[in-house]
């Protein structure tokens, strides 16, 4: 079993992604009707104030998923989760940048063999570097005895 | 019933919510929209695909039951910022199938302007399939 203190040591907190977006009014808008939002400034693109759900917020995803050299833990990744901050408005049409490093790994014992829980943070910028959202993707990985080798 | 400043909000009050509309075509739209249409493979598209990749149907992808609470938030508090919101996906929510809501009031900071709240969505056999929490800001 790989050593969860050693991979915090050697992954927490590195940034391994840096991807650029520009969100798209008509998606933002799919998505909040699809919620059942029935706020304004999320249902009506032609508002000043029309910006991202925080469900939106959630899907914006990393190039990568780990860090490269992130070693194998043998199951198949799960999405055990999504948690947003909302700073500021993240609105669509400008250019965003979104930087994600591994935030958290830490593990549970189930009943079936120990779980891997690795937090992926992206925190989203807008272009004069203001902090807008923070999107958290919580993978849980069930570990397969013996898988040591990188991915 | 709405609320519009901190002083509206009742310890322990769970807040109204509506029936999400979790149809096939919703789910698909929703997916399409985040950028997971192609090669999800009929995940949240087609029940038939789905059941074929090993999962139990095609499925309500777990940020749209985000969303459904965190519209069931912003109906309650109209004028209200989300602050954070946090769920777990706990496991598969099925679409077609209806979903039930949940959120009650857990905490509330009258100096600060912030409510925490509970969150849940369960399926028609009432179990949970996503939970977590939310804070949300509201005038003072």
């Amino acid at each position: 079993m790989l050593d969860i203190d050693e991979l915090k040591t050697k992954f927490l907190d590195l940034e391994f992604d840096t991807v650029d977006l520009v969100i798209d009014a008509d998606n933002l808008l799919m998505v909040a009707q699809m919620s059942g939002e029935t706020r304004p400034e999320f249902i009506d693109p032609s508002r000043d104030d029309f910006h991202a759900t925080p469900a939106f917020i959630a899907s914006l995803a990393a190039g990568r998923r780990l860090p490269i050299h992130f070693p194998s833990l043998g199951g198949i990744p799960m999405d055990g989760g999504k948690a947003v901050t909302c700073l500021q408005p993240v609105k669509p049409g400008v250019p965003l940048t979104g930087r994600t490093h591994l935030h958290d790994i830490y593990a549970k014992q189930g009943r079936s063999g120990r779980m891997v829980f690795l937090v992926a943070r992206m925190e989203i910028y807008d272009q004069s570097g203001t902090h807008l959202a923070t999107s958290d993707s919580r993978m849980v990985i069930r570990e397969k005895p013996g898988e040591d080798s990188d991915a | 019933m709405t609320v519009e400043r901190i002083s509206d909000v009742e310890f322990g009050v769970e807040l109204e919510t509506f029936s999400p509309d979790t149809s096939l075509a919703s789910t698909g739209a929703f997916a399409q929209a985040v950028g997971w249409g192609k090669g999800a493979g009929g995940r949240f598209t087609d029940h038939e695909r789905a059941r074929k990749s090993g999962l139990p149907g095609a499925l309500v992808p777990g940020i749209m039951a985000m969303g459904f609470l965190t519209s069931a938030i912003h109906r309650w508090a109209p004028t209200g910022v989300i602050e954070h919101v946090d769920t777990v996906f706990r496991a598969p929510l099925l679409a077609d199938e209806p979903c039930l809501l949940s959120v009650v009031v857990t905490d509330i900071d009258e100096d600060a302007g912030l409510v925490e709240l509970d969150l849940q969505v369960k399926n028609e056999a009432q179990e949970t399939r996503v939970f977590g929490t939310a804070r949300l800001r509201l005038s003072t």
